[in-house]
């Protein structure tokens, strides 16, 4: 080699040549010196010593949850203290990853309501969502790991409750008995100890009310349906600091686990029956993202020269497109229904994803003008996710009001109606949505030990406190 | 007008710009448009192949399935005509075809018998001139859908859409419109069923005859003459219609069994008719006029249009797979002869070995105040004596003042106006003290080595030109990495080849030598062309001097990081390329060593540089079109092929480099991505060729803008980098 090109950027990627070849592992000295640091390209501005943790993340502040994806609670990294009352500015908040879990909240509505397969291609949703919080839980991380645990826990299930006791009450009221369950009368009311803390997902009447009713007699498999998420966090949360202690040990091995795991258990190779093997598939399926999220925060998918990251990343994403198309699930190309392909595309799209990672302070040109939908919808991550599927049922009747209306009794017009029906679904829903931030987002406060807000979108924060 | 031209250029700019993303997409749209329509009317779109099987027929009336072959449903009737004893009506379904239908027409008109044919609208579009002939010679022409699929599955509105699309092909061939009409996968009244009843009813609605038939040849399994005949033939002199076929297959058993059996029946006196003339009402036909004629030809225009242009397409495909495989093989042939001759042990460039006489090294350098300091240091290093004289071309950010300060021995600083590169370089070559000049970047980085290696060449008094092997620096990103191997390519595989075939168009001007006597022969540099290193390269060739490539003599460069700063230049590199074959293109008639390079350089060049990678595109058309339409695997495996020719020539060139072979991870993603901007930006060089670029290109020039094409991007980072080019 030469001077000049190789001279100015020869330590990092000496360190990350090595660090493949190296039984030792050298690439962690390299990281540990770095380890202030944990973000990001060295051609960034250095950041001060005491404020390095918060460089790259939010730092704690109370109007800002940008560390809660869909359904995270977070603890901040400070203690509250830091916090002070109403700061005017958003000091190293990443308003790229805020608008990933944004546009991954839409995508997830969408899915739910349309059912097109290939939104799962497009954008797959959880495993970027598993990813920010990853990388988010590793940041707090820098923390005794129990205290960090159990504040995850604690932000997470009061919105929880609020959501299991209206979903319960109405199952209750449709004359659901869990002792129905094909697990045997005991257990059928055990497992209802999931809408509680959801160490598994909750169990649901697949059937409930009659097919005439106001809502589908399926509403309960949808409504419910959604809670897998939450089991899927929680396990891991509690998992970690076992994979953080994994990772910094053995990186690699770490990051492609889960994905071999999926090999194993989504692909019919070894199947583990009932509750067990979906939350074990889950983790698997996922559980990749979630080490992206912490290698992200540990600044270690910086340090792979980024040809190689996106090529690799593009070569896993063929193979899942491949395996995709070999094993179609009953919607086609639905990932969802295809545990290696969505394990494989969701790795290689968040790998691209982070890999690009700009570390926005704000957002940049025309995305600025939705920056109050994304701070609002990173700051009711949870009460989105989880009432967005009731929510979309609960268009149904309002629509079907219109049919009623004088001007929609011409045939034409109920068949034009037929045939948008959906768009109006999805029109509606936004302001049902608008509506349960408004009634129920509070409680996210609540948990997060916080004064409640009503409409946390960031504008005029100042005033709004003062109101508060 | 509010919306007067006032502000002067900007508008002009505004609304030049989207026509470089505007023509090659409405190109590649047209094309692909064309491709659709193709597999539109080959039934490879939109074909439903599926067939219902029989269900009950409860609900058939009666005397539907006891009645005639003849059904007509129109106006709420229900009632099945017979043809008339020693009557019989032969019919040809899914027709027409071009090589048996013309077969099956010349036994109809040799016995002097007309007939039904019930055409396919796909096979009506492509052969509109079989109808025609079919209506000329007396036949009547039936429906027999669009492209064929079983009605029963079908919606109503798709029922429509096959009987329109049918008589819009009809119109559009022979200008008439029928009343008659064959469900595909149709046989005996009697075997209506409930699922093809309604059907049938609807289609009468629209008003419509069906028409199915009383004996069914079963040609199409090809039981041999005899028996075709044998089930063709009706019972004892009673009337009959005859399912026959025209297409699908070999059909050489229908027309022998055609030549046949008409003189038989003729024997048994039978009249064979068409259906009108067998029943004995007015015709079937009816004459199209005004805009549903214009409109079925506009039709008929199309698919033709683009089945000639898919023929081309598919010709144009093979051009090019053996141009790409040709040039695959030529290079890993001559590349691997060169290595091994410059390698050998005792290798020596000529008589005058080993060249030590010292160099003047030319820098010339527009704003390069980042790098220049880089630049020189190196040249400091350099194990052969030399001089260097940067040239500063009218920097704003003080490039001249940084190497003053440097304040180094041997370095000189000429300044000049702003007059661009070559004005730069001759300005240089005025000032340099020596007989070998080597001209680099301002922002290229050499070995200690380098210029030593450079000029060792120069032992052959034959080589006026040496070109160096420039190397992207920074290759980590992913642009990087795909020009990084572009440019592994280009230097070890084409220059190599160009080397031995003595027809190297391009001297990189961040690393090249020149013999001075050689640059004044030929005038020194010139501002003809964007591409003054290809110009020179080739006018070197046309004075009869050896241009050859050194492959120790690396230079450092740094390679485009954005989409767009990459685009500047690519287009510069490929208008450039053009401008100079055009400049020299004299040389093909000329004599000597102009009219040698003429001859076999500059074709050669030609071929590869501009052609071929203009046909280049085909590949990912048909890729995408198979992908879609076509046999969706074979196309991947045909394209991993590739893929992996590509693999094993750039391995190769890795291999010759010394270089590791981890960046060539991204060549599938090089392959989808990259190729295709590389195209685009050549048709645009074309698009500004043919559209008289060249004024443009002068007046921007008097701008002092080196490094922007003519279409004029904004912002963008101005220097000379023409040079650097890995291909050529």
């Amino acid at each position: 080699m030469t001077q000049g090109y190789q001279d100015q950027r020869s330590t990092d990627h000496r360190s990350a040549d090595q660090r493949s070849t190296g039984a030792e592992n050298p690439y962690w000295a390299v990281y540990e010196e770095t380890y202030g640091v944990p973000q990001q390209r060295a051609d960034e501005a250095p950041v001060p010593e005491g404020r390095a943790p918060e460089a790259k993340q939010p730092v704690p502040e109370p109007e800002h949850d940008v560390k809660q994806s869909e359904a995270e609670p977070v603890v901040h990294v400070k203690q509250p203290e830091a916090e002070p009352a109403a700061k005017p500015k958003k000091p190293g908040r990443d308003r790229y990853l805020d608008l990933l879990r944004s546009i991954a909240l839409v995508r997830v509505v969408a899915y739910h309501l349309f059912g097109w397969a290939w939104l799962t291609v497009l954008f797959p949703s959880m495993g970027v969502m598993f990813a920010l919080a990853g990388s988010l839980m590793a940041r707090s991380l820098s923390r005794p790991a129990w205290g960090v645990i159990r504040g995850r826990i604690r932000r997470l299930l009061p919105p929880l409750w609020a959501f299991s006791v209206v979903a319960l009450a109405l199952m209750f009221a449709g004359g659901w008995d869990p002792g129905k369950s094909s697990d045997g009368p005991t257990w059928g009311w055990v497992e209802l100890i999931n809408y509680v803390i959801p160490i598994g997902a909750p169990p649901f009447p697949w059937s409930i009310g009659s097919k005439s009713g106001l809502l589908e007699d399926t509403w309960a498999v949808q409504a419910a349906g959604v809670l897998w998420y939450l089991r899927a966090y929680l396990w891991f949360v509690v998992a970690s600091p076992l994979l953080l202690w994994a990772f910094r040990r053995v990186p690699w091995v770490t990051l492609l686990a889960p994905l071999a795991l999926t090999a194993v258990v989504g692909t019919g190779l070894v199947t583990i029956p009932g509750e067990t093997g979906n939350a074990v598939t889950d983790f698997a399926v996922y559980g990749s993202c979630w080490v992206l999220g912490i290698a992200h925060h540990e600044g270690f998918l910086a340090k792979i020269p980024r040809y190689m990251a996106v090529s690799c990343s593009a070569l896993i994403m063929a193979f899942g497109l491949w395996w995709a198309s070999g094993h179609l699930g009953p919607d086609g190309w639905d990932l969802n229904d295809i545990p290696l392909a969505q394990a494989t595309w969701s790795f290689g799209f968040v790998v691209i994803l982070l890999q690009y990672s700009p570390s926005w302070q704000e957002l940049p040109g025309r995305l600025a003008r939705w920056d109050k939908l994304v701070t609002l919808s990173n700051n009711r991550a949870v009460t989105i996710y989880l009432w967005h599927n009731l929510l979309i049922m609960a268009t149904v009747p309002l629509l079907d009001l219109f049919y009623d209306l004088p001007f929609m009794q011409s045939e034409s017009a109920a068949a034009a109606l037929d045939t948008t029906y959906m768009i109006w679904m999805f029109v509606l829903v936004w302001p049902l949505i608008g509506l349960a931030v408004v009634a129920l987002g509070w409680i996210e406060d609540i948990a997060a030990k916080r004064s409640p807000r009503l409409w946390p979108n960031g504008a005029k924060r100042g005033g709004s406190r003062r109101k508060a | 007008m509010a919306r007067t031209n006032r502000h002067g250029p900007a508008p002009r700019t505004r609304r030049r710009l989207p026509l470089r993303y505007l023509l090659p997409v409405l190109l590649l749209t047209a094309l692909m448009a064309m491709l659709m329509l193709r597999g539109y009317v080959h039934s490879e779109i939109l074909a439903d192949h599926r067939v219902r099987p029989p269900v009950s027929s409860d609900k058939v009336p009666e005397k539907i399935l006891e009645g005639g072959p003849v059904i007509d449903t129109r106006s709420g009737r229900a009632q099945g005509l017979k043809v008339d004893d020693k009557r019989l009506v032969l019919t040809f379904d899914d027709g027409p075809d071009p090589t048996w239908t013309p077969k099956v027409l010349d036994v109809l008109k040799k016995h002097q018998a007309h007939a039904v044919f019930f055409v396919t609208g796909t096979m009506a579009s492509r052969h509109p001139d079989l109808v025609q002939r079919m209506v000329d010679e007396g036949h009547e022409v039936g429906l027999h859908t669009f492209n064929h699929p079983d009605l029963s599955y079908q919606s109503k509105a798709r029922i429509d859409w096959e009987l329109s699309q049918n008589q819009l092909a009809l119109a559009g061939a022979a200008g008439i419109r029928t009343s008659l009409f064959r469900p595909p996968y149709s046989s005996f009244a009697d075997a209506m069923d409930n699922s093809s009843w309604p059907v049938t009813e609807y289609i009468g609605s629209r008003g419509y005859i069906t028409v199915v038939n009383n004996t069914d040849s079963e040609d199409w399994q090809r039981p041999g003459v005899d028996e075709i005949i044998r089930r063709s033939m009706p019972e004892d002199g009673k009337g009959a219609i005859v399912l026959m076929h025209d297409s699908g297959g070999d059909r050489s058993q229908t027309v022998a069994a055609l030549d046949k059996f008409i003189p038989m029946l003729k024997e048994q006196g039978y009249e064979l008719d068409n259906l009108s003339e067998a029943l004995g009402v007015a015709s079937a036909h009816t004459e199209v006029h005004g805009l549903d004629a214009l409109k079925g030809e506009a039709w008929i225009f199309l698919v033709q249009a683009s089945e000639n242009i898919t023929s081309g397409l598919v010709v144009g495909l093979a051009v090019i797979g053996v141009l790409v495989f040709t040039r695959f093989g030529l290079m890993l042939l001559l590349s691997g002869m060169h290595a091994r001759r410059v390698r050998r042990k005792n290798f020596r460039w000529g008589p005058a070995a080993p060249v030590t006489e010292p160099v003047s090294v030319l820098v010339p350098a527009y704003n390069e105040a980042k790098c220049i300091e880089n630049t020189v240091n190196s040249l400091m290093a350099s194990e052969h004596p030399i001089e260097v004289i940067v040239i500063d071309d009218g920097s704003s950010d003080g490039t001249a003042r940084i190497v003053e300060n440097m304040r180094l021995p041997g370095v000189r600083v000429v300044r000049q106006h702003n007059a661009g590169k070559p004005a730069a370089l001759n300005r240089g070559l005025r000032n340099a003290r020596y007989d070998l000049i080597v001209m680099m970047d301002g922002d290229t980085v050499f070995e200690p080595s380098t210029v030593r290696e450079l000029v060792q060449p120069f032992a052959d008094p034959r080589v006026g030109a040496v070109a160096g092997n420039a190397k992207v620096g920074n290759k980590d990103s992913l642009i990087g990495a795909w020009q990084h191997i572009e440019y592994v390519m280009g230097f070890n595989l084409d220059r190599r080849m160009y080397d031995i075939l003595r027809c190297m168009p391009t001297i990189p001007g961040a690393v090249g030598a020149f013999r001075r006597s050689a640059l004044e022969r030929v005038g020194g540099m010139s501002d003809d062309t964007l591409a003054e290193d290809t110009d020179i390269t080739m006018a070197m060739h046309r004075d009869g001097w050896r241009v050859v490539y050194a492959e120790d003599a690396r230079a450092w460069t740094e390679a485009p990081e954005t989409v767009q700063q990459l685009w500047s230049q690519r287009y510069r590199w490929s208008y450039g390329t053009m401008q100079a074959i055009w400049k020299h293109r004299r040389a093909i008639i000329e004599k000597g060593a102009s009219g040698r390079f003429g001859r076999v350089g500059l074709p050669l060049v030609s071929l590869f540089m501009v052609v071929a990678p203009l046909l280049a595109p085909l590949i990912d058309v048909f890729l995408l079109y198979g992908l879609v339409f076509g046999p969706t695997e074979k196309t991947i495996g045909a394209w991993l092929g590739v893929l992996a020719v590509q693999a094993v020539c750039a391995a190769y060139a890795f291999r010759l480099d010394r270089e590791r072979m981890t960046h060539l991870v991204s060549l599938p993603l090089q392959q989808i991505l990259y190729r295709q901007l590389m195209y685009v930006v050549l048709l645009q060089s074309w698009i500004t060729a043919l559209t008289g670029g060249r004024l443009r290109w002068q007046k921007l020039r008097r701008t002092g803008v080196v490094g922007a094409p003519p279409a004029g991007m904004p912002g963008q980072r101005v220097r000379g980098d023409s040079e650097r080019r890995p291909v050529g």
